[in-house]
C-alpha cells in the first residue's frame, strides 16, 4: 500500500473522529494545536486507525503520533 | 534560561495585560481550557480576551481565531492551556506574534522527569529566542484583585476579594485551597501567584515584583525547594530593608520523607531543612509550619499597625479565658502593661465593682458593648500600653455582634495592633463575621492570638538581619589556606593530615595547640620541653586514618623519659599493626587543658552554600543533638545566636560546678571558621571535635579537626 493511500485513509479517520471536512487536514497539521483534538480525541483516533488498517499499535508510540504524516509513517511499519 | 533583560516590563503585563489571547480554549467544561477563559470572563477583567482555539468559531461570545498570529491587535499576555506536547508550537507562535508575557498552565514537564525535562528545556531555549518570560509551567496560573485589571488567569474556583496580602506558590492545587480558606475568613489578596515547575520566573523574580508593589503589604510563600538559597536570603533582607514589609514562608519538606515527595512532585531536589530553617531565620523570613499559622500572623500584620512594644493589654468578660491569655502571652515573650494612674482611675469609675481593673482587664460576664467600649478605648489611650487583646465568651446578656462592631470602631481611632478572640463558635460566628470583614485579625484561640501578636512585634523589632562584615577578621590568611589547600588537592588527597589541617586553622586565626613534627624519640623529648608538658604524641601518616586503632596516639606525657617511651610505643605498634604505612613522623603537640567540649563544623548546602555547624561535643553531641546552624559567613550577634539556641548553652554560662567558659573566644572562632568557609570553597567538610572551651578569659584550643576536600 503506497504511503499516500495510507496518508487518506489516516484522513479519513481524523475527519470522521474530529468531525471535520477531510479537505481541511493537511498532511503537517498536528492533531492537537491545528485540528484541536482534546485527549480523548487523541484515544480515539488511535482506536479509529487499528480498526481501518485492522492492525493492534503500540499504545506508548503510538501516543507520540502528532501528525498525519507521523501517522502514516508510523502505520506503514505495521502493514 | 530565557534572558532577565526586559523581566520587569514582562512581568507587568502577566499582571496588568490590556489584552489577554488563551491559546488551546475550548467549550467543554470541566476543563483546565473551559475555566481559565470562564474565570478571565467572570472577574471583570478590565481588558479584552481572545480565545485561541483550533475549531472553535466562539466561546462564551468571543470571537476565536485559530491561532495566535491571526489576531490583528496586539497582545500583552498569552495564557498558554494546550497539553505539554504542543505547548512548543504554541510558545513558538506567540514569539512569532510578538507576545513578550506568558503563562503556561499546562502540566507534563520537568516534574514527570524524562521527555518532560526536553519539553521544559525546548520551551526555555523558545522563550530565550523570543525573549520572552513565562510564569509556570505546571501551574494554576495568577490572580490580580486590583480594580485596575481584576484578573483571574487561573483554574481557581473563585476570585478572592482585594487585599494587601501577596501570595507566591509552587504547588498550584494548595492555591486552590489556601483561596477557599481564605475566603471563608475575608482575607484578601493583592497578587495570588501560583509558579508550578519555575522553569523561568521564579521565587526570586516574584518577590523582587511584590517588593514594588504598592497594593502588597504583607508576602507569603509557599515553596517545595529552593535552588537559589542565597538569592532568596538577598532578596527578602533586601524587602525587609527597603519596605520593612514581611515575608511568611511555608517550606514543605522537613522530613526526609517530605522531602522525597517534594521531590517528585515539582522535579526538584530539596534541601537540608535544619539549614533552611537557619537560613530563612537569617534572612529575616517567618518560617510557619502550617497554613493556618501563616495566615494567622499574615493578617496579624496586614491588617493592624506593628507593635511598638511587648507591653499589651487584655480584656476581657471571663476569667478563665484571660487567664489563659495571660499564661500565653507571657509564654511568647509579652508583657501584661502596667496601667496608668489615670486609665486605673478611668476603669474605677465606669466598670462595676467587681470588675477586676488590673490587667488583664475582667468587665466581668454581664458586660455589653459600652462596658467593652470604655475599657479598650482607655487601654488603647495609655501610653503604657501597645497593643490590645480582646477575649469576650457568649454568655445569655452578651451582646455579641454589637461588641464586635464597636471593636471596629475603637480600633479605627489608635495606631496600636488590637486582636480578638471570639471563643466558641455557633453563637460568636456572625460576631467574628463583623471583625473579619472589618480586618480585625480574629483567633480561635488565645494561644494563637499571642503567638501571632509576638511575630510581629519580634520582626518590627529585628528588621535588620544583614552581616555586620565589620566584624569579620582582617587579619586571616586566605592565600596560604588556600595553598595548603590546593597542594593538597593536586597530590590527591581527599583528607587534610591533620598537622596541614591544623595549619589552615591556624591561617585563620582558629587556636591550634602548639606542635612540631618529629621523626626520632630524642627530637620529641627536646620539642616536649621546648613546648612545654604535658603532651600529646600522634602518628602522622596519610595511610593511618584512625590514629587510636594502630596504637598511634598517646597523651599525657610529663616528662622526657615518657615521651621518649611513648615515641618507641607508638613506632612499635604502627609498625607491627600498619606495615605498609608511609609514616612521616610523630606529632608532638601541647596537651589542650581540660575545659567544656563543643564541636564546630563547616557543610555545604547545594541551596545555601557554605554553613556553620555547632553543638555541644563530647559523647552527648549523638544522643541529645543538641546542634544548631547557621549559613556563613556569621558576626558576632549570629554567632551569640547560634550558640544560645543551643540547649546546652547555659552550661557555657557557668552552672552548679562548673566555671563560666570563654564564650567570647568561641564566638570569635565560630566568626573565622564562618570566613574559612566562605574563602575556600574546596573545603567540603570540616569538623572540629572537639573544641575545648577554657575558662572566661582563658580562650579554646582545637583538640582535633578533619579537613575534608
Amino acid at each position: 500500500m503506497s504511503n499516500d493511500n495510507v496518508k487518506e485513509r489516516v484522513k479519513k479517520v481524523i475527519s470522521e473522529v474530529l468531525k471535520m471536512n477531510i479537505d481541511e487536514i493537511g498532511d503537517d497539521a498536528n492533531f492537537i494545536f491545528d485540528l484541536g483534538a482534546d485527549s480523548a480525541q487523541s484515544l480515539e483516533l488511535i482506536a479509529g486507525f487499528e480498526e481501518e488498517f485492522d492492525i493492534e499499535m503500540d499504545e506508548d508510540k503510538a501516543l507520540e503520533i502528532q501528525s498525519v504524516s507521523d501517522a502514516a509513517d508510523f502505520i506503514s511499519t505495521y502493514l | 534560561m530565557s534572558p532577565k533583560s526586559h523581566l520587569r516590563e514582562h512581568m507587568e503585563k502577566i499582571f496588568y495585560p490590556e489584552s489577554v489571547a488563551v491559546v488551546g480554549a475550548t467549550k467543554v467544561p470541566g476543563t483546565v481550557p473551559h475555566d481559565i477563559i470562564h474565570n478571565i470572563l467572570k472577574a471583570d477583567f478590565q481588558g479584552i480576551v481572545y480565545p485561541v482555539s483550533p475549531k472553535e468559531k466562539f466561546i462564551a461570545g468571543a470571537k476565536c481565531y485559530k491561532y495566535i498570529v491571526d489576531i490583528d491587535d496586539p497582545i500583552d499576555l498569552a495564557i498558554i492551556v494546550f497539553p505539554s506536547s504542543v505547548a512548543d508550537m504554541a510558545l513558538e507562535q506567540c514569539g512569532n506574534k510578538g507576545v513578550k508575557s506568558v503563562i503556561i498552565i499546562s502540566a507534563g514537564f520537568r516534574e514527570v522527569g524524562g521527555k518532560g525535562i526536553e519539553k521544559e528545556q525546548k520551551i526555555l531555549e523558545i522563550a530565550d529566542k523570543y525573549d520572552i518570560n513565562f510564569i509556570g509551567p505546571n501551574c494554576l496560573g495568577v490572580i490580580n484583585t486590583d480594580p485596575k485589571s481584576m484578573l483571574n488567569a487561573s483554574f481557581a474556583r473563585k476570585m478572592p476579594e482585594e487585599g494587601t496580602i501577596g501570595f507566591l506558590s509552587q504547588s498550584g492545587a494548595l492555591c486552590t485551597a489556601v483561596l477557599d480558606y481564605a475566603q471563608a475568613k475575608h482575607i484578601g489578596f493583592s497578587k495570588f501567584i501560583s509558579f508550578g515547575n519555575k522553569a523561568d520566573i521564579n521565587e526570586i523574580d516574584l518577590l523582587r515584583y511584590l517588593k514594588d508593589d504598592p497594593k502588597t503589604k504583607v508576602i507569603l510563600m509557599y515553596l517545595e525547594e529552593v535552588s537559589k538559597g542565597r538569592e532568596l536570603m538577598d532578596v527578602a533582607r533586601e524587602i525587609i530593608k527597603d519596605t520593612g514589609k514581611p515575608i511568611l514562608a511555608i517550606k514543605s519538606g522537613r522530613t526526609d520523607e517530605g522531602a522525597s515527595a517534594a521531590a517528585s512532585h515539582t522535579g526538584s531536589l530539596a534541601g537540608s531543612d535544619l539549614v533552611t530553617d537557619a537560613a530563612f531565620k537569617q534572612a529575616g523570613i517567618i518560617r510557619c509550619n502550617n497554613i493556618e499559622e501563616m495566615f494567622n500572623k499574615a493578617i496579624a500584620m496586614a491588617y493592624q499597625p506593628m507593635p511598638k512594644s511587648n507591653n499589651i493589654a487584655i480584656i476581657t468578660n471571663a476569667g478563665g479565658p484571660g487567664v489563659l491569655t495571660t499564661d500565653a502571652a507571657i509564654h511568647e515573650g509579652l508583657e501584661l502593661a502596667k496601667f496608668s494612674d489615670q486609665t486605673t482611675a478611668v476603669f474605677k469609675k465606669y466598670l462595676p465593682k467587681t470588675a477586676n481593673i488590673k490587667n488583664p482587664v475582667d468587665v466581668i460576664g454581664d458586660a455589653r458593648a459600652d462596658r467593652y467600649k470604655v475599657a479598650l478605648s482607655q487601654a488603647l489611650k495609655d501610653v503604657n500600653v501597645d497593643g490590645a487583646f480582646v477575649i469576650l465568651t457568649p454568655q445569655s446578656m452578651t451582646d455579641i455582634d454589637t461588641i464586635a462592631t464597636e471593636i471596629v470602631n475603637v480600633a479605627e481611632q489608635y495606631d496600636k495592633p488590637l486582636y480578638a478572640s471570639f471563643m466558641g463558635e455557633a453563637d460568636v460566628a456572625s460576631g467574628i463575621d463583623i471583625l473579619q470583614r472589618n480586618k480585625i485579625p480574629h483567633y480561635s484561640l488565645p494561644e494563637s492570638m499571642c503567638k501571632s501578636f509576638a511575630t510581629a512585634y519580634k520582626f518590627e523589632n529585628h528588621k535588620l538581619n544583614e552581616i555586620d562584615r565589620t566584624e569579620l577578621y582582617n587579619d586571616v590568611d586566605k592565600e596560604s589556606a588556600r595553598k595548603i589547600i590546593d597542594d593538597a588537592i593536586k597530590k590527591g588527597k581527599k583528607i587534610l593530615p591533620e598537622n596541614e589541617a591544623d595549619r589552615v586553622l591556624e591561617t585563620y586565626g582558629i587556636p591550634v595547640p602548639e606542635r612540631k613534627l618529629v621523626t626520632s624519640a630524642e627530637e620529641a623529648a627536646k620539642v616536649a620541653v621546648d613546648i612545654g608538658f604535658p603532651v600529646v604524641l600522634k602518628i602522622m601518616s596519610e595511610d593511618i586514618t584512625h590514629k587510636f586503632d594502630v596504637k598511634g596516639v598517646v597523651i599525657d606525657l610529663h616528662t622526657e623519659k615518657e615521651t621518649k617511651d611513648a615515641y618507641e610505643s607508638i613506632m612499635h605498634h604502627v609498625t607491627k599493626f600498619r606495615p605498609d604505612a608511609k609514616i612521616d613522623g610523630i606529632l608532638v603537640e601541647k596537651m589542650v587543658p581540660k575545659g567544656q567540649e563543643v564541636i564546630l563544623g563547616i557543610k555545604r548546602d547545594p541551596a545555601f552554600g557554605p554553613f556553620i555547624m555547632y553543638g555541644l561535643g563530647g559523647i552527648f553531641v549523638e544522643v541529645f543533638k543538641d546542634v544548631s546552624f547557621r549559613v556563613a559567613p556569621i558576626d558576632k550577634n549570629v554567632a551569640s545566636e547560634i550558640i544560645e539556641e543551643t540547649k546546652s548553652s547555659k552550661m557555657l554560662h557557668g552552672t552548679r560546678g562548673i566555671e563560666p567558659a570563654d564564650v567570647d573566644a568561641l564566638q570569635n572562632t565560630l566568626i573565622r571558621l564562618g570566613q574559612l568557609a566562605v574563602d575556600c570553597p574546596q573545603i567540603k567538610e570540616l569538623d572540629i571535635n572537639p573544641l575545648i572551651v577554657l575558662e572566661k578569659g582563658k580562650g579554646c584550643f582545637v583538640a582535633d579537626a578533619n579537613i575534608m576536600l
